[in-house]
């Protein structure tokens, strides 16, 4: 386990160092890892950073409020709006890899139009170790902003979490005062509820995601999971009140994990699957039904694309 | 100070392989498996997981540079296929959770774990005949051949994957290894 206080001395000099009088940018997800490398180097360097956040659509019930609350003590945050674009963009896209791409492109472009806006010469970010090795595998593709540094010609990368694994950035999160929300945060993919959601993105199924998992991360919080969360994976019949409905399957899943690089399936006692069950069903009423799933990783992985 | 390095054969969990034996303090390397073995200097060669054995590079050179070599998943079979055991596909592949049995309770990697250990494993292939010299020294429900081990030329393999943190004494294993190393 790396040495707290030195790591974060000897990063904040780094990066003061490598952007110098220049300007950086971050893109901010609100997970972890971003979280973490914006506030070391807003530390370092103060307005020198803008943070960017962009609201996809694909993100949490509450995250872009939360985060605005959060890192309010940044004056240079930006939030950017970007609901529709991104909704535009997945339309019709059935294939995991592809609605990746999509969102990682325009994700890009977002991103680009305020790198240009305050004339950024640098880049900061938020990747950790296992990033590196997951992107050089087959596993899957793996960042937003990969093809970030293609686009827009930067002075330079900054990645000061490079060589830490995720409960490291977590000891660094919490000395670094980052409120318990985001240093004890459940990892949330970049991608966001677009992985949650098999098949085409839409509006109706992302409403759903996003009721669904705030319900399963409100009932589980007493099992801390390392990721709890709903995905919406498909269509069956039910009957609610008399009349059949040919509703959404919601799948539950909850895992304990170290690293997330293997992870076990969390028993869960009936009451709680039940009350689950029956907020998702009864607060939706294009939901049929609610599944929980038992399987460990390997062979499956936590994300459902 | 001991060096033992990670041959990465592309597998998922090679990066953990090297953090379990930095957190115990080990000088250790990860260096790829087109390495030649005349730039190999380390006191003792962890051989990873990977997904295709048409892709182990130099690793059955590494098996004759006369140091300790603990191979992992695929890094097993690779010994076993190389040395003149037998490597198929098992019955029923072994994923995640699985009991090992462990039949050598003398056996300086695994014996300290007998009777039984709870380990996380990952693999549709497994070794069927274990080569001339070594012992079989763990079994399972799901596979028969869970870790083997020739002592007399320190070449040693689990099935199963040590490095995660779901394996509940994976660390005890790589503490084992350096023992052997040293």
């Amino acid at each position: 386990m790396v040495d707290v206080d030195s790591f974060i001395e000897e990063k904040k000099d780094e990066i003061a160092a490598a952007v110098g009088d220049g300007h950086a940018i971050i893109a901010l997800s609100g997970g972890v890892d971003s979280s973490t490398a914006a506030a070391l180097a807003y530390e370092s360097i103060g307005d020198q950073l803008t943070p960017v956040y962009v609201d996809t659509g694909l993100m949490r019930k509450g995250e872009t409020d939360e985060i605005r609350e959060t890192f309010d003590y940044m004056d240079s945050l930006r939030i950017v709006e970007a609901q529709d674009r991104f909704l535009d963009a997945l339309e019709g896209e059935t294939d995991p890899e592809e609605k990746r791409h999509i969102i990682g492109e325009q994700f890009i472009r977002e991103f680009e139009t305020v790198a240009k806006e305050v004339d950024a010469d640098y880049l900061v970010q938020g990747t950790i170790y296992p990033d590196r090795i997951e992107s050089e595998g087959t596993i899957k593709s793996h960042h937003n902003v990969g093809g970030l540094p293609d686009v827009i010609d930067f002075e330079g990368i900054v990645e000061p979490m490079r060589d830490l694994y995720k409960d490291e950035v977590r000891e660094v999160a919490r000395e670094l005062d980052l409120e318990e929300i985001i240093s004890e945060r459940m990892p949330f993919p970049g991608p966001g509820l677009a992985v949650r959601i098999i098949g085409e993105v839409t509006e109706e199924k992302l409403e759903v995601a996003r009721e669904a998992n705030h319900v399963v991360e409100e009932e589980l919080e007493e099992y801390e999971p390392w990721q709890a969360l709903a995905a919406v994976i498909g269509k069956a019949t039910g009957v609610k009140g008399d009349n059949r409905v040919h509703g959404w399957v919601v799948a539950v899943r909850s895992v304990e994990s170290r690293d997330g690089m293997t992870a076990r399936a969390q028993e869960i006692d009936w009451q709680t699957l039940q009350r689950i069950q029956s907020r998702i069903t009864g607060e939706n009423d294009n939901v049929a039904r609610v599944l929980y799933d038992v399987t460990h990783k390997p062979p499956a992985t936590i994300e459902y694309e | 100070m001991t060096r033992i390095d990670v041959v990465d054969n592309h597998g998922q969990f090679t990066h953990l392989e090297q953090r379990a034996l930095r957190d115990m303090g080990v000088d250790v390397e990860l260096i790829d498996n087109t390495t030649p073995p005349e730039d190999v200097t380390a006191d003792g060669l962890v051989l990873s997981g990977g997904p295709d054995m048409d892709d182990i590079g130099r690793c059955p050179d590494y098996l004759d540079l006369d140091v300790p070599v603990f191979g992992i998943c695929l890094g097993m079979q690779l010994i076993a296929a190389e040395l003149g055991g037998r490597v198929g596909s098992g019955d029923y592949g072994g994923y995640a959770d699985v009991t090992v049995e462990i039949t050598d309770e003398d056996d300086p990697l695994v014996g300290s774990l007998a009777p039984e250990t709870r380990v996380w494993a990952s693999h549709a292939d497994e070794v069927k005949e274990v080569p001339e010299g070594f012992t079989r020294t763990g079994t399972s429900d799901v596979c028969g051949v869970e870790a083997m081990s020739d002592t007399d030329r320190d070449l040693y393999g689990v099935q199963w994957h040590p490095e995660v943190s779901h394996t509940a004494e994976g660390e005890e294993v790589f503490e084992n290894f350096l023992a052997i190393c040293e």
